[in-house]
């Protein structure tokens, strides 16, 4: 199963948001082993790494999106088996998408709902940005927002 | 509902959660833990899987994250409400400034926040299929010019020209700001602006999207328009550089 | 008397009510930032501006509707919600819990109303974040005589099934003579 590090970055390369998990595609399958579905299945070696390798590539994005209209940058960097694609705001908030690639699902197919999950992302990050309690660049923790988001990795994950 | 199975972070504010909140329902981000404070486990994957309501702040139920924000219809307020509301702020914030320039930075502060959100708002209601993010000073002066002022104040700004004078410089001038209709300067108040709320909300959109500027408002009255202002935009020299680089 | 507040609202100058609601969100984020978040010093300084604001929007708001002198306590609520808030805020309250003596009731607003949409408090019990409405109904009753107590029981904002605010009516302010006059 594909594992994935979801990160939501601010305008001082800051992490606004972490999240690992994995694709809950095939859950049911899964109920009966003994893993949990949706737990990433990270190595710990590669855990440490998950954070460095979203940082490294914002060089990849700040590049990237002045080149570019689109919001979805679509991938943007690969690392040892690891690939990365990213969104990014009109206010410069970058969505950051970790993921090893796993056999069994084609890269087309992956590439559209990556894409939905970023929309949908955007979409839950503009509603906590309306908050006046919350300024840019503030960690988000509401619990609402975590739940929605996983809830929408599982849509589209 | 028992009150047992809202757990709120202990801390006063958010902001200062530390390593040793960690919300017992494994929903929440806690920047202090990582990863870790909201990894799935088997108790919310099972929530996740079977789709079950969950509280888990008091508004859950209620929350703003269920509202929708691409509504085609906006939602309509009187006028005199804003005008109410924005004499009274100007009046407190004068009370609490130290001079005029202090008072227009204060306006300029409360605009920033405002714009800061319409810009990521506008954008996102553009849709997904013809939106395009702006990369360039024009395109987002246009686009500020145009589709940013028309959804907030419901008419385009008047013109937008660039500064025959500085490079870096460009004026969006409105004719008849908002803030200026219900609005009237003392005269011991001297060049008070308080457009400088509405340069404020152009600042706070222009640094959003990486277009460090100063805007502030003057006052430009011309024959039968005499509530005519103008939105002087500073950018910082390197960022036309940047642009020069970039786009020549 | 909705008939005649659906006229007049036809017939006032309209803005975004986004720009109202994210103008009054910033204010009280800063009011929060000035204050350290001492929400009581909060509540008072949104109860102060509503009340200077009160003063003033009822002379426009008598000059609008042309409103007559009411008879009872419980005519002036009705106006106060049918013509006012539909004028001003463009939103419906309903009224319920009137006392025995007809002196005091309750005013719920509907949601969402321009001042708390898409607002999401600190987890805290002490702001009322639309406090601002309580010291505006105060001021407002003021200048026409009305010494009322008014303030919030209940906030969505804090989790509660609804936004109530508790209106109660002190004394009848007789006319005063100003000073220097027979």
């Amino acid at each position: 199963m594909t594992s994935y590090y979801f990160s939501i970055i601010g305008t001082r390369d800051n992490p606004v948001y972490e999240f690992e998990f994995s694709s809950f595609k095939n859950s049911l399958a899964m109920s009966t082993s003994t893993s949990v579905p949706g737990k990433s299945q990270f190595s710990a070696s590669i855990k440490e790494m998950l954070p460095f390798i979203s940082n490294s590539s914002l060089d990849i994005i700040e590049d990237a999106q002045w080149t570019t209209n689109l919001f979805y940058l679509g991938k943007i960097d690969s690392f040892y088996g690891l690939l990365v694609n990213a969104f990014i705001t009109q206010g410069n908030i970058k969505f950051v998408l970790c993921y090893d690639v796993s056999n069994g699902t084609t890269q087309k197919y992956d590439d559209s709902s990556i894409k939905q999950f970023f929309i949908e992302a955007n979409d839950l990050y503009v509603k906590c940005l309306l908050n006046p309690f919350y300024s840019v660049n503030d960690a988000i923790v509401s619990p609402d927002f975590d739940l929605r988001l996983k809830l929408i990795a599982k849509k589209y994950l | 509902m028992s009150n047992d199975n809202i757990i709120l972070p202990s801390a006063a504010s958010l902001s200062t959660l530390s390593i040793a909140d960690n919300p017992k329902s494994g929903f929440g981000y806690n920047p202090s833990l990582g990863p870790l404070s909201n990894t799935i486990t088997p108790e919310s994957s099972n929530i996740l899987l079977n789709r079950k309501t969950l509280s888990l702040t008091p508004t859950s139920g209620n929350s703003i994250y269920d509202k929708n924000v691409n509504n085609k219809k906006i939602n309509e307020i009187n006028l005199s409400s804003l005008s109410f509301l924005f004499c009274e702020a100007v009046n407190w914030t004068h009370r609490n400034s130290k001079g005029i320039q202090d008072l227009e930075t204060r306006l300029n502060g409360l605009g920033y926040q405002v714009g800061q959100r319409f810009l990521e708002l506008i954008k996102l209601r553009e849709g997904v299929k013809s939106s395009k993010r702006e990369i360039k000073i024009i395109d987002i002066l246009r686009f500020i010019h145009g589709t940013f002022w028309k959804s907030i104040f419901g008419k385009t700004a008047n013109e937008l020209e660039k500064s025959q004078d500085a490079s870096n410089e460009y004026m969006i001038i409105d004719n008849v700001p908002l803030v200026s209709k219900f609005i009237s300067i003392p005269k011991d108040y001297g060049n008070l602006n308080c457009s400088a709320f509405m340069a404020g909300i152009i600042e706070g959109a222009l640094d959003s999207s990486s277009f460090h500027a100063n805007v502030t408002a003057h006052s430009a009255p011309i024959d039968g328009v005499p509530l005519r202002t103008v939105f002087l935009i500073k950018f910082d020299e390197q960022l036309v550089i940047r642009e020069s680089l970039r786009f020549n | 008397m909705s008939k005649k507040g659906d006229d007049i609202w036809k017939n006032v100058d309209k803005i975004n009510s986004e720009l109202f609601t994210l103008t009054y969100g910033s204010i009280v984020a800063q009011l929060c930032r000035d204050f350290n978040h001492n929400y009581h010093e909060v509540n008072n300084q949104l109860d102060q501006m509503g009340y200077n604001i009160g003063i003033r929007l009822i002379e426009e708001f008598l000059s609008r509707t042309g409103a007559q002198r009411c008879q009872s306590f419980k005519e002036t609520v009705e106006v106060i919600t049918k013509l006012g808030f539909r004028v001003f805020l463009n939103i419906q309250p309903a009224v319920e819990n009137w006392s025995s003596d007809g002196r005091s009731c309750s005013i719920v607003l509907p949601e969402p109303n321009p001042l708390n949409e898409f607002v999401e408090i600190p987890p805290t019990k002490d702001l009322w974040y639309c406090q601002i409405l309580c010291g505006i109904l105060r001021g407002a009753l003021q200048m026409i005589q009305l010494d009322v107590d008014v303030n919030f029981v209940k906030d969505t904002l804090k989790g509660d099934d609804k936004t109530e605010i508790r209106l109660k009516l002190n004394k009848i302010l007789k006319d005063e003579v100003p000073a220097g006059e027979d």
